[in-house]
């Protein structure tokens, strides 16, 4: 398989705290990776120096050959990778279809008018099933259409690599069923999927690899069901047998 | 989605109407020193000259948030620029000097506050301006032994209030490009939250420095304008914090949410301004300071808001009348709603801290 994103040793720490430590792996187009671990992991830091919301202390990120560990933030937008926070978050006073044109405009696609940036929004928008809620406000949606709002604004910008930080937490059954089915859509596009998740169904469903962190490390890597069987992996989660 | 012929023959009709209104409005206010006595037309460039100063603080902390009031700084630095260079070079070539000036400054600024956010960003810019009035001041006693300078020049109030309306016109044009405009959108996002900013792909330091020289060379420009206009200049008249905090109080009257928006701020304060400082010279201060408390507690968004609101309330279907009761039960609820206070400086400390130390649930 070719590889798109490629990690090597990528560590962070923030003070004496080992956040990320170490951490090396690689993913190719179309693939969805699962990244999960205990809370306080280190998978959302992991996810902030993939984005280049933070720098790494160490290590290499190459984006399709290319390092792009030394890049800031919004020129690694432009080397087409995106993400969503964990808390959905957009500008409350703009009417949602205004942050997906910004993204449009300022994305990796190609250059257009501003006009035709507004079409181009509303079919992101249209694709996530937001087109009726594009003048609202984002805090006038409800949480499943704030996610789905964020994503879009990702995908505006045309990544090759999306980073999903608990993109599928807090929802309903059926909302959950919906989410995942845009994760495949996404990874049927040819996107590079990288997805925290605490769901493990969500996780089982999408992911043919996954990653285990605890303490800022790799623990175990591997196809969802052998690794949540593996021994270790249970003690980073449930704590040691006689604890 | 794709407009049809109407439209854009509609369209294309309101563009041309809108521009020939302008026109004539632009064309009658160019008129004016013909048109008013000296003294009307003193208080026309008064005027216009806190239109430009406005409109030009309002392309930048209208659109990033962040409150500047380094205003006097940068308009003291195009005046006293003039000031000293007018006995050595003509007057276009001193104006040309100021905005150089002008720019510069706001570059090094811009890239140096960069980090700031807030609170500080609001006492650096007051700062900013004290510095400079201090330093013009030890220069002039220390190196030139000059307390003040003379600027005789033939650049009648006539020529000072066309070249200012030039400027303001200028000026709203910017205004209306960033409206409809990829950079405008940045920053409007910028405003809003920068993570996302970043996150949409948005240089945001450089966005955030590129609008703040802008803003800055307009606020010069105008500066070095009124200098002909006072024969004789010092530091302190030049570089005067108060018009700082009047460009504030009177864009925040307007409401920042349109590009006119700030004129329905600068037209009344100016207009009352002239009358106290006739009638009762000392009172403006006070005058000011008392309308600023009215803006944050009853008008956070401006006479342009209330215009807003007003519009919504006529175009709205008529309703049953409600007979006494109405109203009545109205102003019940008011009175029984909790009085939301600005949080003040400790408001923003919070929300320093919170940025510091995330609060546990929020880190995970």
């Amino acid at each position: 398989m070719t590889k798109l994103l490629e990690v090597e040793n990528l560590t962070k720490a923030f003070g004496g705290l080992i956040a990320v430590n170490g951490l090396s792996f690689v993913v190719s187009p179309g693939e969805v990776l699962g990244l999960i671990g205990p809370n306080g992991s280190g998978k959302t830091t992991l996810l902030n120096l993939i984005a280049g919301t933070i720098r790494p202390d160490a290590g290499t990120i190459r984006m399709d050959g290319e390092d792009v560990t030394h890049l800031p933030n919004h020129l690694r937008v432009r080397k087409r990778i995106n993400r969503t926070f964990q808390l959905a978050r957009a500008p409350a006073n703009m009417p949602v279809i205004g942050t997906v044109m910004a993204g449009v405009l300022y994305g990796a696609g190609e250059r257009m008018r501003f006009k035709d940036a507004g079409y181009e929004a509303a079919g992101f928008l249209g694709e996530l099933n937001l087109l009726t809620k594009a003048d609202r406000r984002f805090d006038q949606l409800t949480y499943i259409e704030q996610k789905r709002a964020e994503l879009a604004r990702a995908l505006a910008t045309r990544p090759r690599v999306i980073l999903l930080d608990e993109w599928l937490s807090g929802l309903s059954p059926s909302e959950l069923e919906g989410g995942v089915s845009v994760v495949w859509s996404l990874a049927a596009q040819g996107l590079a999927v990288i997805l925290v998740e605490h769901v493990l169904t969500a996780v089982r469903a999408l992911c043919r690899r996954v990653i285990v962190m605890n303490a800022g490390s790799k623990i175990a890597e591997g196809r969802p069901d052998e690794v949540l069987r593996n021994a270790e992996v249970v003690r980073a989660y449930l704590g040691d047998e006689d604890a | 989605m794709a407009e049809t012929a109407e439209d854009i023959r509609r369209r294309r009709n309101r563009t041309v109407v809108s521009i020939a209104a302008l026109t004539l409005l632009v064309g009658a206010l160019a008129a004016a020193p013909w048109l008013l006595s000296d003294y009307g037309l003193s208080f026309m460039i008064n005027m216009v000259c806190y239109v430009v100063l406005t409109v030009a603080w309002a392309l930048f902390s209208g659109t990033t948030r962040l409150v500047s009031l380094a205003t006097s700084a940068f308009f003291g630095v195009g005046m006293y620029t003039v000031a000293m260079l007018i006995k050595v070079m003509p007057l276009y070539a001193t104006f040309a000097v100021a905005l150089a000036v002008g720019a510069a400054l706001a570059l090094v600024v811009g890239v140096l506050t960069l980090r700031i956010s807030g609170m500080f960003f609001v006492i650096f810019g007051f700062g900013l301006s004290e510095m400079i009035r201090e330093l013009t001041v030890w220069w002039e006693i220390n190196q030139t032994h000059t307390m003040g300078r003379y600027v005789y020049v033939t650049f009648d109030a006539a020529m000072i209030y066309e070249h200012l309306l030039a400027l303001a016109v200028i000026v709203f044009f910017i205004g209306w490009l960033l409206r409809r405009s990829r950079f405008g959108l940045g920053l409007l996002l910028i405003g809003e939250d920068e993570a996302v900013a970043q996150q949409v792909g948005i240089n945001v330091p450089f966005a955030k420095v590129t609008i703040f020289i802008v803003s800055a060379v307009f606020i010069t420009l105008s500066g070095a304008l009124m200098a002909p206009r006072f024969g004789f200049i010092n530091p302190n008249f030049a570089f005067n914090p108060l018009v700082s905090f009047v460009v504030v109080i009177m864009a925040f009257l307007g409401g920042l949410q349109r590009l006119w928006g700030p004129l329905l701020g600068v037209i009344p304060l100016t207009i009352l301004s002239e009358v106290l400082q006739t009638e009762f010279p000392f009172w403006f201060s006070i005058f000011l300071g008392a309308v600023f408390m009215v803006i944050v507690y009853f008008l956070p968004r401006g006479v342009t808001g209330l215009l807003e609101d007003g519009w919504t309330a006529l175009s709205r279907p008529l309703e049953l009348p409600r007979g006494l009761t109405g109203p009545l039960r109205e102003v019940w609820a008011r009175l029984s709603r909790p009085i939301m206070l600005p949080r003040g400086i400790a408001g923003v400390i919070e929300d320093r801290w919170a940025k510091i130390l995330p609060r546990p649930s929020e880190k995970r």
